[in-house]
């Protein structure tokens, strides 16, 4: 096993992306090739996460999946030229211009996949029968029952939300951000805190070995 | 108040108590992301605890480090 320092100071970056990064500071000629070159660089990125996740847009055609590409480019292009000082030379230029191009297109694939979708927003979760059957009485549906139990009774109104939306309903994360206006970030930091207080719920129960955690 | 209808099933219990600790933020994730598929393109073996914790939580950091990793391995270059 490898690890690496994530903390570790950033590097010089190499050659050819100081090349990037002068060329893209610039203007003239150089520049305009540099930018023509980045967005081919960011096409192929956003073409690539558009493909991967095509059977999310089962009806798309070529044509609308290539549009969607080609705004995700277009998008992307503009998050890199207004994140380019934050490039640190930890990557390669090229990796680090890609992840903009697969976020934006991704991002986009999803909304679109749920653009006429209703969002589900559920506030509770529908309990199993009261009078468990023989097959209830398995350590599976046990555990389901405790973590419905904990989700009904250890979360905010907010958390159960939010849970729920994510994690049963399968909304994706920028589909609910939209919907909520709010962003991934919020929603993680709820989910994670969430998760916490499951955890913790369950670990109490006995269904889980868990160290003592805090409830945010 | 709206009830969810749809059932609690394994995976979706194992998405709910998932354990996501060490925490890291999406936007912290996005700053990593490059430098992690860089690392494990290189080495398979490379391990981030806190970005691994992270993925395991959310899958739409999940996809997008899976789809760099796939497009490094097509443009190594």
């Amino acid at each position: 096993m490898t690890t690496v320092n994530p903390t570790t100071p950033p590097v010089a970056p190499a050659a050819t992306d100081q090349a990037w990064l002068s060329d893209l500071a610039g203007d003239g000629p150089a520049a305009q090739a540099a930018l023509t070159r980045l967005h081919e660089l960011l096409l192929r990125a956003s073409r690539h996460q558009v493909r991967r996740l095509s059977g999310l847009l089962p009806g798309a055609g070529a044509t609308e999946l290539e549009d969607l590409a080609q705004q995700a480019a277009d998008d992307a292009l503009v998050a890199v030229l207004r994140q380019l000082g934050t490039f640190e030379g930890r990557s390669r230029f090229t990796t680090w211009a890609y992840k903009f191009g697969v976020l934006q297109a991704g991002v986009a694939v999803r909304r679109q996949a749920w653009r006429h979708r209703e969002v589900p927003l559920p506030d509770t979760l529908q309990l199993v029968d009261a009078a468990p059957s023989p097959a209830a009485l398995t350590e599976a549906a046990q555990l389901a029952r405790a973590v419905e139990d904990a989700i009904a009774t250890q979360l905010t109104p907010h958390q159960r939300r939010v849970v729920l939306a994510l994690l049963v309903e399968c909304v994706p994360i920028d589909v609910l951000a939209d919907r909520l206006g709010s962003n991934r970030n919020a929603l993680y930091k709820t989910l994670h805190d969430a998760r916490r207080r499951l955890r913790s719920a369950l670990a109490e129960l006995g269904h889980l070995d868990d160290p003592d955690r805090s409830t945010p | 108040m709206t009830e969810s209808r749809r059932a609690l099933d394994a995976e979706a219990i194992a998405a709910l108590l998932a354990d996501t600790d060490p925490y890291l933020s999406c936007d912290d994730c996005f700053a990593r992301i490059d430098q992690y598929v860089e690392a494990r393109a290189a080495d398979p073996a490379y391990e981030d605890p806190a970005m691994a914790a992270h993925l395991r939580g959310c899958g739409a950091c999940a996809d997008e480090a899976e789809s760099l990793l796939d497009l490094l391995a097509q443009h190594p270059d």
